[in-house]
């Protein structure tokens, strides 16, 4: 993990959380917050990605507390169910808020280099 | 998706797209709006016949008849029908929209974000319903008014009756659905709704046109409900 910026003029990267600044754990993030509760096939699918690697990260996730594992059974079937905790809605939340700091900063930037060139 | 991890140099107006995107798709996933439409529509057409059956208007005494206004008279009318209708009607279609929506989330492998909405219409259909004793109850124990209510408490009225509870629940499930094509057929729709349809559109049905003055709201509601369950089917399928 990185440390959170500490001070208003910290740059947004260096708030950035490895864990969840990572594009399919994002994903699972993403899709974990809006679904309330999504079943290990549906991530899968949306996501495109195998099981192997789909549970490598749900290990990542699960170990850092932001999500919550489940398994059950529908009929006979096993399903795996995953559930987003508090510490992973407030991630999530986070991670959101620094990409938007960050596009801003970008667009800030350009338009003074912009400027700067004229 | 891929597994690579993005750092500083990586795109994070990409990566908040496709944020956005996914949350879209599961949006997309949850949604019921045209079963929550139909089911709705279903139940307001139902209640035509049961109205029509059971509507009673004592006109044929002169005791009956009460002044309202200057040069204007009304007789009493009684829609007991509705009063046993609707309520069960409500919770049972409530009660069905929100084990549909579990049913096919839990099939598509989600969560679902509908009882907020079923929960709002049971609480919508015991308020009418409170709202409806209690007119009962204050009709039977003070003389009827001779004056016509203002119109803010006809539009009170019209928000609390069934179609009108029935509205207000659905711009809650527009918010849960973050589905702005259903907030904007449900202000039509509740525009429809505390319009004094009446008095453009009064159809001579029934003794002393009583029918005509419940019967053309009734089937415009339902209607309206109907095809923005239809629409919102069509858009689905167009979606998927």
């Amino acid at each position: 993990m990185t440390a959170a910026a500490g001070t208003p003029e910290a740059h947004p990267v260096t708030g950035l959380d490895d864990v969840v600044h990572q594009r399919v754990r994002l994903g699972i993030l993403t899709i974990t917050h809006e679904a309330r509760r999504v079943e290990f096939g549906y991530l899968r699918t949306q996501l495109a990605l195998t099981a192997g690697n789909l549970s490598q990260h749900l290990g990542v996730l699960e170990t850092a507390g932001l999500v919550e594992v489940e398994k059950g059974y529908a009929g006979k079937r096993g399903r795996t169910w995953i559930t987003l905790t508090a510490a992973g809605d407030t991630a999530l939340a986070e991670e959101i808020g620094r990409l938007k700091q960050l596009i801003a900063r970008v667009e800030t930037t350009d338009r003074t280099s912009a400027t700067e060139e004229r | 998706m891929t597994t690579d991890s993005v750092h500083a140099g990586g795109d994070p107006r990409r990566l908040l797209s496709e944020v956005h995107a996914l949350a879209h798709r599961v949006r997309l996933d949850q949604r019921v709006t045209f079963f929550a439409l139909l089911v709705l529509a279903l139940v307001t057409f139902l209640a035509i016949p049961v109205d029509w059956l059971s509507l009673r208007a004592d006109c044929g005494s002169p005791s009956s008849w009460v002044e309202v206004g200057e040069n204007s008279r009304a007789c009493h009318i009684h829609r007991q029908g509705a009063m046993f209708y609707w309520p069960p009607a409500l919770l049972l279609a409530y009660g069905a929209i929100g084990w549909y929506a579990v049913r096919t989330a839990r099939a598509r492998g989600l969560g679902t974000r509908v009882l907020p909405y079923a929960l709002t219409g049971v609480g919508l259909t015991v308020l009418f319903t409170a709202v409806w004793l209690w007119a009962r109850w204050y009709l039977s124990a003070h003389p009827v008014p001779t004056e016509p209510f203002p119109e803010w408490v006809m539009v009170l009225d019209r928000l609390v009756a069934p179609a009108g509870t029935i509205g207000v629940a659905l711009l809650v499930l527009a918010r849960l659905e973050r589905n702005v094509a259903l907030l904007v057929f449900t202000l039509g729709y509740l525009a429809l709704v505390l319009l004094p349809l009446n008095d453009l559109v009064h159809l001579h049905w029934g003794y002393g046109d009583i029918y005509g003055a419940f019967l053309p709201q009734q089937i415009f509601q339902g209607l309206v409900l109907l095809l923005g369950g239809i629409g919102f089917a069509i858009a689905r399928r167009r979606q998927r």
